[in-house]
């Protein structure tokens, strides 16, 4: 059966720069509101990783238009209680800092102010224009935030299924930029001040390359003015990403074993891809994924969870950027040498290119549908654009599809072949030896 | 019977519907501009209907957990795996279940006739046997296992079990290991049958579709099927006490800092309808106005290294039951709750002021209208408060209309101390 093909709208973004600052606008009427993204990249490196993840906390708690953090929130609200958060994380090699806000478009509420601007301004005022105290940030939001991302560092462990991935990533990148944790090191926290704060904090946004998106009723035309107003900083010229991440062989595999009061057992492996998102063989890597765990339809939940009743969950995930691929399960914690012995089955199958008609169709529909489903959320349509900022690849949705249908079973079977599995992390309870 | 049209002009949206000879209602909401069409086919049927009676049939009592297993089960056929044929037609789909509703829905971007088709004869269609039953329980025993040592899931339902003495609501939603393993193909079957009749179920359909195409589809499918037709269900529940089942619930679980959930309890019968749903908003104004982070209560606790961004607060309610979540991540669980009792005494007496009021309202209204651009959040909030007796179009005219007065009224009616619970996660519990 082949799919119906919807046909897909046109995303085009507008492109300008000012000051450095790449700017990048969908206009669109099919949102009810304007979604903006401030993307701000820097390599990802043990002594900067903790300042910079500090950075966003700080910014949030004040403006110099909005010292208070309470006034600060409470332009939020009188926004139309307008979406404004962060997220901090890793891509390839890079550690990325990622503003977001979004706001009602105008014709549903009855105020004046007019809302593109005013956001424009608010999120430009609080990542260019801080609250200040005798140059440097405030120190009682220094101090609170240190102690608030301190608390989220320690945290870490109480989401049993997070912990065992983050681990196994960090035992299978022990060597590489990516072992460390986009939100840094308690380590690291203690020696930060105010003032040096406030240096890293002028270093990485001069340093940094930094992309504004906005989707909704407007244009680049009308954006750009406001940019040049109110993100009052400039950008070095030339910068961009470093693009592909260094990639390691594999000598043997590294089993790690760690104990804690748990109930249930977590499996997680990580895998090398030798793949990343701006390479050629990027469709293979989604197709195998897809076959392997990416859906309830893969060898993974098929073979794991409904043939032997082992597991809830049982899947594999691609981390395009970083060319890793990761496979995750929560099982009996007796169960661990029959779950790993009927996932590394699965390995084994997918290298010897057991993969049947059905199973290429299958995965190729659920892939194009999920493509064609992120151009119904203003944020999703942004994060692939970025993608492509990211890799500097020039990626297109349709295009992608296209390349998604291309795929064979020798060509995932070449990809396999590939595929080295590199570290298997299993969190057990305290019982027995490890 | 002819399609209706429910034009909804304040937010540019215009909602279908139309109730089938059999029962079953379905609603459409076209969406110009999206590729994504989404559905989900719903029963008002959940963790907390474990009593009940047919009109004309005999009582039944049934294991916890059964509503939960249930909807495990139903994506197997005769055929072999429902997933399987969603995927091969290009669509994600998926089921949860909650206290009183199971929802199975799919997304898709292409084949949507097909698909919906699927998903409709799928839920019609059950196939249970002794062998499919009994491998569902290990899967879902490692479902109970994995909830089992999440210290957030452990920290909210413990807060249910601590308020509630007799509603089923303090009861785990899959069950437990024990509970499960009495389930029976037999008892699957019975409540397939009185809960899955098209006069307890509802379809809802939302995107880039044509409505007249996508009810002419729906009609024929069920014309195409034999259902008897069924009384009414009654569902019978143990009269509540008012007092909380305990003041305090602690579990020990490895956790950095302690989790400090509480809220209090209110009594007897709530409301319904139009009553319930001024109710449910006053106070999520209410709490908004008291402990959003834009709130001085917030931002004193903050300060005072009491709380993090972990905090929050939610109230929920629904016909049988009202009760008001707050809380997070926390040094001193006792003297956080002590001074979020302490300055919501304050507030009581002094009342929420009518600047407050107004941002916490427009606030609310935001964030409504942002997720009307969300096809999932509008199916499932529509079919939510469809449940509970209220139109989800009601609730931007409600949030409009609602007055300073009302929420303050909420404010001394709500927070009465004596029905407090409090419920604790920590490493060190004994």
């Amino acid at each position: 059966m082949k799919g119906v093909v919807v046909s897909l709208k046109e995303t085009r973004f507008e492109r300008g720069t000012v000051r450095n600052m790449r700017v990048h606008v969908l206009p669109t009427k099919q949102f009810k509101t304007f979604a903006f993204s401030v993307y701000i990249g820097s390599p990802l490196k043990e002594e900067t990783v903790t300042p910079t993840a500090l950075t966003p906390f700080v910014l949030r708690r004040g403006s110099r238009a909005y010292p208070e953090t309470r006034r600060f929130r409470e332009r939020l609200d009188d926004l139309y209680g307008a979406g404004f958060g962060f997220d901090v994380y890793k891509r390839g090699d890079a550690q990325i800092v990622q503003f977001r806000m979004d706001v009602i478009h105008d014709d549903f509420v009855s105020g004046h102010e007019p809302l593109l601007a005013s956001s424009l301004k608010f999120i430009g005022e609080a990542l260019t224009d801080p609250a200040l105290e005798n140059g440097a940030f405030l120190p009682k939001y220094v101090d609170s935030e240190k102690d608030n991302l301190k608390k989220r560092l320690e945290a870490i462990v109480n989401d049993k299924i997070r912990y065992a991935a983050e681990r196994c990533i960090e035992e299978m990148c022990r060597n590489e930029p990516y072992r460390l944790h986009p939100l840094g090191s308690i380590k690291a926290l203690g020696a930060i001040t105010p003032e040096s704060l406030h240096a890293s904090y002028r270093q990485w946004l001069q340093s940094s390359p930094i992309d504004i998106y906005v989707v909704g009723d407007t244009s680049l035309e009308q954006v750009l003015p406001f940019v040049d107003r109110w993100f009052q900083t400039e950008g070095a010229p030339g910068i961009g990403y470093a693009g592909k991440t260094q990639h390691r062989a594999v000598e043997q595999v590294n089993e790690v074993i760690e104990q804690m009061d748990v109930g249930q057992g977590k499996l997680n492996m990580g895998l090398r891809t030798y793949t990343t998102y701006a390479d050629e063989a990027y469709p293979a890597a989604l197709m195998y994924n897809g076959i392997l765990g990416g859906f309830p339809h893969s060898k993974l939940f098929v073979n794991v969870r409904e043939k032997a009743s082992l597991a809830y969950y049982a899947s594999s995930r691609l981390d395009g950027h970083k060319g890793i691929m990761t496979i995750q399960s929560g099982i009996e914690i007796g169960n661990y040498e029959k779950a790993s012995a009927i996932i590394k089955e699965q390995l084994l199958a997918m290298e010897q290119g057991q993969i049947s008609d059905i199973e290429l169709q299958q995965t190729k529909a659920m892939i194009a549908g999920h493509l064609r489903e992120l151009q119904d959320s203003a944020f999703e349509l942004i994060a692939f654009d970025f993608n492509n900022v990211l890799s500097g690849a020039e990626r297109t949705v349709p295009a992608l599809i296209d390349g998604i249908e291309r795929i064979g079973v020798e060509q995932i079977r070449r990809f396999a072949q590939q595929v080295k599995l590199d570290t298997v992390y299993f969190l057990r309870d305290r019982k027995g030896g490890a | 019977m002819a399609l209706q049209m429910l034009p909804h002009e304040h937010v540019k949206e215009t909602l279908y519907t139309e109730t089938l000879p059999n029962g079953l209602t379905v609603f459409i909401l076209p969406k110009q501009g999206f590729q994504k069409t989404y559905a989900t086919f719903s029963t008002r049927y959940g963790s907390v209907d474990n009593h009940f009676q047919v009109e004309g049939g005999e009582r039944k009592k049934v294991p916890d957990g059964i509503a939960h297993f249930l909807e495990h089960k139903m994506f197997e056929e005769p055929t072999g795996d429902i997933f399987s044929v969603f995927a091969s037609q290009g669509a994600s789909a998926n089921a949860y279940t909650s206290f009183d509703r199971t929802v199975y829905l799919f997304s898709a971007t292409g084949q949507i006739e097909d698909n919906l088709r699927t998903l409709i004869d799928f839920v019609q269609n059950p196939y249970f046997t002794d062998a499919n039953v009994e491998k569902e329980k290990g899967i879902i025993g490692q479902e109970i296992k994995m909830y089992q040592d999440n210290a957030d899931w452990r920290s909210y339902y413990g807060l249910i079990e601590a308020m509630y003495q007799k509603h089923p609501v303090h009861i785990d939603i899959a069950g437990t290991i024990e509970s499960i393993s009495q389930i029976s193909k037999e008892m699957l079957y019975d409540c397939y049958r009185t809960f899955y009749h098209p006069s307890n179920m509802m379809l809802f359909i939302v995107g880039g579709v044509d409505p007249q195409r996508i009810i002419d589809i729906v009609r024929e499918n069920q014309a195409a099927k034999t259902f008897q037709p069924q009384g009414q269900i009654h569902r019978f529940f143990e009269p509540e006490p008012m007092e909380v089942r305990a003041s305090l619930k602690l579990t020990k679980l490895p956790v950095s800092l302690p989790k400090c959930l509480f809220g209090c309890k209110e009594p007897g019968q709530t409301a319904a309808g139009r009553e319930l749903l001024r109710k449910e908003l006053s106070m999520k104004v209410l709490l908004d106005a008291l402990l959003s982070p834009s709130s001085a209560i917030y931002q004193s606790l903050y300060d005072e290294k009491l709380i993090s961004d972990s905090f929050g607060s939610e109230y929920n309610i629904s016909e049988q039951y009202a009760f008001s979540v707050m809380g997070g991540d926390t040094r001193d669980p006792e003297l956080l709750v002590a001074r979020v009792k302490e300055e919501i005494d304050k507030a009581k007496a002094s009342g929420i002021q009518a600047a407050e009021f107004e941002r916490s309202r427009k606030k609310k209204i935001g964030a409504y209208l942002r997720m009307l651009n969300s096809p999932e959040a509008i199916a499932g909030e529509f079919t939510k408060y469809r449940f509970k007796g209220v139109d989800f179009f009601d609730i931007l005219p409600a949030y409009e209309s609602l007055t300073l007065e009302e929420v303050n009224e909420q404010l001394r009616r709500h927070f009465d101390w004596s029905r407090l619970a409090v419920s604790v996660v920590r490493s060190d519990a004994e």
